[in-house]
């Protein structure tokens, strides 16, 4: 077995080359250097996309402490495995939050007490809408989110939140909201369809 | 299940929300309907933009994770190269030359992998490396190497396919064979031995997937790999300590005969 360990990124060509602004590296470019062992590029993709990450783990299990654990395992993730990420298929963010997604949604499917008391908290949110005003990255882009949220249809978008913040399937969902099953995949995928229409309108990058 | 059962679900497989058995049948669809997949990731995309949280994540897990990182460093990690599509002005000059008898495969593979340059697949796999002292020759070369033995016995084996990787120009060939158990033998002595700062690799593409199979140092001897998965073979020469993904021409290259 040949050595060719973290150490062999600290010395040499790739150090000169690499390092020089991780600040102005794409994400693509971080991914290459994270497969290079390269620490600094994973706390750049890390001071990115943490605070995404967290802040969906946290909606979907309502708990700080199990969100924190899932930040930890999606960026360890990205260490071991950046060849699983695909610059050409999306963004670095999108990648890393679905792999939380899953993760998350993994957690709050096993643990069925907890699952009782998410269905109460997103039954109630879904209800009160989704409100993004407060929690506003840049806020032209979160405008953006929010009018084309507003514009959706209210079944589609109840059927998105419930889903994708509640953590719950298609076939739950139909039992919340009571309509068929068929009609909440429709209203998924056309809602989904129909926000990225949206977003492209108003120029946010999708 | 259809394409359209498929597409009907593909919104809801997005946001996790299909069951365990949906989501098998998705994802074998997935495999062969790129524009499934396409759709699968603008979906993903918009969720990221409703995602958004609009926080920091909390001190500490960072250096949780720092902490976790040096508890278990990898210990060989490499990833595919970027070659040069032959094809694309009508030349061989600067891609792979594959055996004439095998020709057909390489070039879907250089043509596949031209379009996927920038796809970093990485994968972890060992590799022996024997380097030997550049003052023997090549006939003891083979009987020292501590893989003389199972190389020798590798080639004889009727089981085992031959492999020839060979330069551009024909000067230089070596030979391998791939065993029945998986594993692949080459005899590198024949490649000039590069300065201290330079090393060769060595790759292995199956489908449109380039892995490194291994940093072979800068004079080595006979290597043995990981070989069941691969078609074809390259080896590239590279800045020493090795790279992960190399826009360099193969220094030679080729398949099972």
């Amino acid at each position: 077995m040949l050595a060719f360990g973290k150490s062999a990124g600290g010395h040499g060509y790739e150090e000169r080359s690499m390092s020089e602004d991780l600040t102005q590296a794409s994400d693509a470019a971080l991914v290459v250097a994270i497969g290079r062992w390269r620490q600094d590029a994973l706390a750049e993709a890390y001071r990115r996309h943490a605070g995404a990450v967290y802040g969906l783990a946290v909606r979907v299990l309502a708990d700080r402490a199990m969100a924190e654990e899932i930040v930890q395992e999606v960026f360890l993730r990205l260490w071991d495995h950046p060849d699983r990420y695909d610059a050409e298929r999306g963004s670095l963010r999108s990648f890393l939050l679905a792999t939380c997604h899953g993760r998350s949604v993994d957690l709050v499917r096993s643990e069925s007490a907890r699952r009782a008391r998410e269905e109460r908290e997103h039954r109630q949110q879904a209800e009160a809408g989704y409100d993004l005003e407060h929690e506003v990255w840049d806020v032209i882009v979160a405008e953006d989110v929010r009018t084309a949220l507003d514009q959706l249809p209210e079944g589609e978008r109840e059927a998105i939140e419930l889903a994708y913040f509640g953590g719950h399937t298609y076939r739950r969902v139909a039992l919340m909201l009571d309509v068929p099953e068929g009609t909440v995949k429709t209203r998924i995928r056309s809602g989904l369809k129909r926000l990225r229409a949206g977003l492209a309108e108003s120029g946010v990058r999708t | 299940m259809t394409h359209d059962e498929v597409q009907d679900l593909l919104g809801a497989y997005a946001l996790d929300a299909v069951d365990d058995d949906e989501r098998a049948l998705v994802e074998d669809h997935l495999a062969e309907c790129p524009r499934c997949r396409a759709e699968v990731h603008d979906h993903r995309e918009v969720a990221a933009l409703l995602a958004h949280g609009g926080q920091d994540a909390p001190e500490g897990i960072w250096d949780r994770i720092v902490g976790s990182l040096e508890e278990a460093p990898p210990a060989l990690r490499l990833a595919p190269m970027a070659i040069p599509d032959p094809t694309a002005d009508g030349t061989t000059s600067t891609g792979v030359n594959p055996l004439s008898a095998s020709r057909r495969a390489p070039r879907r593979v250089v043509a596949a992998l031209a379009a996927a340059a920038a796809v970093a697949i990485v994968a972890v796999l060992g590799v022996q490396v024997r380097q030997q002292n550049e003052q023997i020759d090549d006939l003891q070369v083979a009987l020292d190497d501590p893989l003389s033995a199972a190389y020798s016995s590798a080639l004889t084996d009727p089981a085992s396919k031959v492999i020839e990787l060979t330069s551009a120009d024909g000067a230089t060939r070596l030979r391998g064979a791939l065993a029945d158990d998986g594993v692949g033998y080459l005899r590198a002595d024949e490649l000039p031995e590069l300065p201290d700062d330079r090393t060769y690799q060595l790759w292995g593409a199956a489908g449109d997937e380039l892995v490194s199979l291994g940093v072979l140092g800068a004079d080595p001897g006979i290597v043995s790999f990981p070989a069941a998965a691969y078609e074809l073979f390259a080896i590239t020469e590279e800045a020493a300590p090795g790279v992960v993904t190399s826009a360099n021409p193969p220094v030679v290259a080729g398949s099972t005969a």
